[in-house]
């Protein structure tokens, strides 16, 4: 509410000031995103305003897209082969600094040709000649051809997709009152942790007019971080009160039962 | 109400776990078994990674050994020496099996070798269940009793390093149990068992020990070579889920003494007969996947630093 206020407050500064004749601005529900033992996924709000002329309606070819970057982490892609009827994991391509999630959305669709010059987005590069293969590091193994490079390629962000971890969307931002918009993003559990980029773009004409971005982080906590940290750092520890739980709840669930027989 | 597993990365439902653990454990008190064999692959249908089933299972294991193990304890059935001894082989077998298991991780075929070793070992378990258990109902049926040896004199008397082991009426060479104890430690660490369905008859016509004795000796000696698996799982793997293990835990050490009780009340064959199909019905689910062309024959695995 508050913060709706304050977006109201920039709409209007926004109108007293004539040099801007566009502006974006945005906010969004929370800095943080944390795991914890209830963790199963979170919807993350971002809205704002957008605005020309707080007495004329938006520009009808005005858009906004919502760009969501997550950390970048190495992947091994494994792809399976008959051998003699059986399904076994053959080839694999190892993919290094891709975004452990990707979320694009925009209030209209966008083509190809404006991804490509403005360098967003990884799901549409579905043609072997728009994948510029020099922007990835990647370790191809035994795939040499183009063909099989394009299929791995296919191949990372379906999977990625079908984990609900890259999406890209064109029908999940809400317009209110033609100047507000409000977005919920769905982050599913299984996110890696760490550092999150949102990037803003309004979009006039097919140009990029004005940018926004902001960080919000996913973060562990509570006995889920401590358990984490300290399977890492201590692994044997770990280990040794892992087995002390089992020996104590083996122990007394034993004791305790014989006691039910004897009365 | 689901909760997140905080090594496995991802949130499973509470009462799913406790049910999984609460009828792998009812089942595993009902006929003396582990329940390993069956967790690790129940785990792996639910969708926890493979290596974080295996290791976490081990772990489980311990709780529900130590459970039986302090009946058979309490009468005496236990040959703590004949344990011991299986227990050097199994020192060794863990081990081996571990790096087995790592390195199978960072080729990334321990999927494929996982699902290959539950197929057999399943197939095996239900097969041998379903005949024995069978057989009982048809021996019942006619009213015949079964005779069976007592002792078996074979090949592991006249091997040299024989000791003594008086709970088991034994002199025997210390060189067949080491080979038993090694192999059952490389199952194990690999598989997330007990090993109890081979250690059992193993020791039974191999070593010749006394059946009364068999079952305590192999609970003593499980306890160990899981406890040790669960460590070098930590410690190498980094996939022992002590969250995921406390649910199983606690439902399956329950849900093992009501299986106690309910194996006491109910007549064992058609039961087992049913375990059997089960057990069947899992091993043909893991032969399916292997064999029916996936919807997806790509798969992505994040590449952590360990490995």
């Amino acid at each position: 509410m508050i913060r709706q206020l304050i977006i109201l407050f920039y709409i209007l500064i926004g109108a007293l000031t004539p040099s801007i004749s566009i502006a974006l601005v945005i906010g969004s529900d929370q800095e943080e995103i944390y795991i914890d033992a209830n963790f199963s996924g979170e919807e993350l709000l971002v809205f704002g305003a957008f605005y020309s002329d707080p007495s004329q309606s938006r520009d009808s070819k005005s858009d906004i897209l919502i760009e969501v970057v997550g950390p970048l982490e190495d992947v091994a892609l494994r792809k399976k082969d008959s051998y003699f009827g059986f399904w076994l994991n053959s080839k694999s391509v190892t993919f290094r600094d891709v975004p452990g999630f990707y979320y694009l959305s925009s209030t209209s669709e966008l083509t190809d040709e404006f991804l490509a010059t403005n360098q967003i987005g990884l799901l549409e590069k579905k043609k072997s000649e728009m994948i510029d293969w020099s922007s990835l590091t990647t370790d191809w193994g035994s795939v040499v051809n183009d063909k099989e490079k394009e299929e791995f390629y296919n191949a990372l962000i379906r999977t990625k997709q079908d984990d609900n971890l890259y999406k890209q969307v064109s029908d999940e931002i809400e317009i209110i009152d033609g100047n507000l918009f409000r977005s919920y993003i769905d982050i599913p559990n299984t996110v890696p942790v760490g550092e999150y980029n949102v990037n803003l773009h309004l979009i006039i004409d097919n140009e990029i007019s004005q940018e926004y971005s902001y960080n919000f982080m996913v973060t562990r906590v509570g006995i889920e971080e401590a358990i984490y940290s300290f399977s890492k750092n201590y692994p044997f520890f770990y280990g040794l009160i892992s087995l002390i739980i089992a020996i104590i709840i083996g122990w007394s669930g034993a004791e305790i039962f014989k006691r039910f027989r004897k009365v | 109400m689901s909760i997140y597993l905080p090594i496995a990365e991802l949130s499973v439902n509470i009462f799913l776990l406790l049910s999984l653990g609460g009828v792998v454990g009812f089942l595993s008190g009902m006929f003396g078994l582990g329940g390993g064999f069956l967790m690790t692959p129940l785990l792996i249908f639910i969708g926890i990674p493979t290596n974080v089933a295996v290791a976490t299972s081990a772990n489980q294991i311990v709780a529900s050994s130590i459970s039986g193990t302090l009946g058979h304890w309490r009468q005496g059935l236990v040959d703590f020496k004949m344990g011991g001894v299986l227990l050097i082989g199994a020192f060794f077998g863990s081990i081996l099996g571990v790096w087995i298991f790592s390195k199978l991780v960072a080729i990334g075929q321990i999927d494929t070798v996982i699902s290959i070793l539950y197929f057999a070992l399943l197939t095996g378990i239900g097969l041998s269940m379903l005949i024995e258990s069978s057989k009982v109902i048809r021996d019942r049926i006619r009213r015949k009793s079964v005779k069976q040896k007592i002792h078996y004199h074979n090949w592991a008397h006249r091997l040299p390093f024989k000791v003594r082991f008086y709970k088991s009426k034994l002199y025997i060479s210390i060189i067949p149990p080491i080979i038993i104890g090694f192999v059952i430690g490389i199952l194990s660490a690999t598989m997330g068992i007990g090993g109890a369905f081979i250690l059992i008859p193993a020791m039974i016509y191999f070593l010749g020990m006394p059946t009364s004795k068999v079952i305590g000796t192999s609970l003593f000696q499980i306890i160990f070579i899981t406890a040790l698996v669960t460590i070098l799982h930590a410690t190498t793997t980094f996939a022992v889920d002590a969250v995921l293990a406390f649910f199983l835990i606690l439902s399956s050490v329950i849900g093992a003494q009501v299986g106690v009780l309910a194996a006491n009340k109910l007549r064992g064959e058609e039961i087992r007969a049913l375990l059997a199909i089960i057990v069947l019905g899992v091993a043909t689910k893991i032969a399916l996947d292997l064999l029916v062309k996936p919807n997806e024959i790509f798969n992505l695995s994040v590449i952590r630093l360990v490995f």
